[in-house]
């Protein structure tokens, strides 16, 4: 940056071409830059354009009454439900996929790992939809040879959670090779074991970027829909159960998708509204996250 | 009296060999300090008397090395066990990030001592042997990053100290560091010896005729000569050892 400026501020002694080209080069990198952060501004202004006038504290504390549903009350079973299934997803990649980081990072050029590492980007691509279609076969579907645990919040999340696996995964692995050797050895060379030293030394090391991973996770899951849409879809409350035919929880990215699709100008503003607060949760869990792992970011920007 | 003793050890980064036919006894409570130009081998020698070369991949060895007439390359030792007698301190500072305590209890942590009592005479008694203690004694809990560098390297010396090893194996350990700093570290080595089977390996020659007792000098991956340290500066019997002390390469 320093080396920028320096080059645009004193361009006393260049050719008038150089100077030409260095101010079109600047003023275009300057435009991708505005290119580049403009959707996140759009989406921001757009979603509090259209959605302020439903949004006040009713909208995100009560459940959806009136007709058409939704048009009175609030967005509490969306709200209540993104979270049961976040934590569902959570509670099953994130030990999974530390492990299987752990695994890759220990024995990483092993024939094994390399194949692990090939299944985990394949993973990666596989479409969200093919992921929903495959977890009702799994989990939802009442025949064959599946669980049958209906439409769920359990079926939804352990979907979810597949999805999040490889993410938490590679991420893993990469904070784990960003902590320096020199620690590693250091506590090797003091007759630790090789749990001791993972345990104790790597990840409280790679506990930020871990931190970074699970959000990764977390966030692409809390906006996923076609996955939700064959094994849990949606529901108007709040359920006593995570399986069986009542288990299906409400979802705000579904709750969105499904208000935008009914004939009611109310409805529209309702959904811009909830994804008013989609947007919020997703901030509040990132700055959550960012702090949390505050003291190990600190640390590692001071020793690399 | 040795303490370590190798003999027909070569060592190969996959087909390329880096030590070739090295034989030497590490006596006890004496410093060995090891000298060669860069990439003469001393450092993987060093290194293959900890086995901290089995992360390498690739790296195999052929010879022995025996701690008290154990091979350490044989199933009769274990390599944490191996590791915990013979301690190491690198070249750069490594302290973890724990506090100034906790990276002195560290090794004995991992050993499952956790009486609070036993720790805090063993982390006290450490650092006073690594002559820290009055620098740090009424901040034994603030981060080890919290010291300078010549305070860390010490850290890292109470920190191998604690695990009471008997050989200490010291990599360079005063490069990184200022000469008031390495100057202390010096005279800790001094003290520590009346104690320790010490390893030092170091570029610097004026640094192996202070501290050390016995000197070996490395080329290529070869032990060219090894005596006492008074011998090999003053009148080497080989003429390449005489022409790297006297500053001709290297």
């Amino acid at each position: 940056m320093a080396d920028w400026a320096e080059t645009t501020g004193s361009a006393e002694g260049l050719s008038l071409f150089r100077r030409f080209r260095n101010l079109l080069l600047g003023a275009l990198t300057f435009f991708f830059f505005l290119f580049a952060v403009s959707p996140l501004l759009l989406i921001v202004y757009v979603a509090w354009d259209q959605g302020k006038s439903a949004l006040n504290w009713n909208f995100v504390s009560s459940m959806p009454s009136g007709f058409p549903l939704g048009s009175e009350g609030g967005i509490l079973n969306g709200i209540v439900g993104s979270l049961v299934l976040v934590v569902i997803a959570s509670a099953l990649s994130v030990p999974v996929g530390i492990w299987a980081g752990l695994y890759l990072w220990q024995d990483g050029k092993s024939r094994s790992a390399g194949m692990v590492r090939l299944l985990s980007d394949l993973l990666l691509g596989v479409p969200s939809v093919v992921w929903g279609i495959v977890g009702f076969y799994v989990f939802s579907t009442s025949t064959g040879w599946g669980f049958h645990w209906g439409f769920s919040a359990l079926a939804g999340g352990l979907t979810l959670g597949f999805i999040m696996i490889p993410i938490v995964t590679r991420v893993t692995e990469q904070a784990l090779r960003d902590v320096p050797m020199s620690f590693i050895e250091g506590a090797y060379a003091l007759g630790a074991t090789r749990w001791q030293t993972m345990r104790s030394v790597a990840l409280p090391g790679a506990m930020a970027g871990i931190g970074t991973g699970i959000l990764l996770g977390i966030l692409n899951v809390l906006g996923q829909t076609a996955p939700l849409v064959f094994t849990n879809y949606y529901n108007t409350g709040i359920p006593s159960s995570l399986v069986g035919s009542q288990g299906a929880v409400g979802d705000l990215a579904m709750q969105i998708f499904i208000y935008v699709h009914e004939p009611s100008q109310l409805l529209h503003v309702k959904a811009m509204a909830a994804s008013l607060v989609l947007l919020g949760i997703v901030l509040a869990l990132d700055l959550g996250i960012r702090l949390m792992t505050w003291g190990s970011r600190k640390i590692a920007g001071r020793t690399r | 009296m040795a303490r370590m003793s190798v003999t027909g050890f070569y060592a190969y980064y996959g087909e390329n060999a880096a030590l070739q036919n090295i034989g030497l006894e590490i006596p006890d409570r004496q410093v060995l300090a090891l000298i060669g130009p860069s990439g003469c081998g001393k450092t993987t020698f060093l290194r293959s008397l900890n086995r901290m070369n089995d992360f390498v991949k690739g790296f195999t060895v052929k010879g022995q090395v025996t701690l008290d007439d154990v091979d350490i390359y044989s199933s009769g030792m274990h390599p944490v066990v191996l590791r915990r007698r013979v301690g190491m301190v690198f070249q750069k500072p490594n302290p973890f990030h724990k506090s100034i305590f906790e990276n002195v209890a560290y090794g004995l942590r991992i050993q499952g001592v956790r009486s609070r009592s036993i720790l805090s005479d063993r982390v006290e008694q450490s650092l006073r042997s690594a002559a820290l203690w009055e620098e740090v004694k009424d901040r034994l809990n603030s981060s080890a990053f919290s010291l300078s560098g010549g305070q860390q390297q010490r850290l890292c010396i109470a920190r191998a100290l604690a695990v009471e090893p008997e050989v200490l194996l010291l990599d360079e350990p005063a490069s990184a560091l200022d000469p008031i700093s390495t100057a202390r570290i010096e005279e800790l080595i001094q003290d520590l010896k009346t104690q320790y089977a010490i390893v030092i390996v170091t570029h610097n020659m004026q640094q192996a005729a202070r501290v050390s007792d016995k000197t070996a000098f490395f080329l290529s991956g070869e032990l060219v000569e090894m005596g006492e340290t008074s011998r090999i500066f003053t009148n080497p019997s080989d003429e390449r050892t005489e022409d790297y002390i006297t500053g001709r390469f290297g």
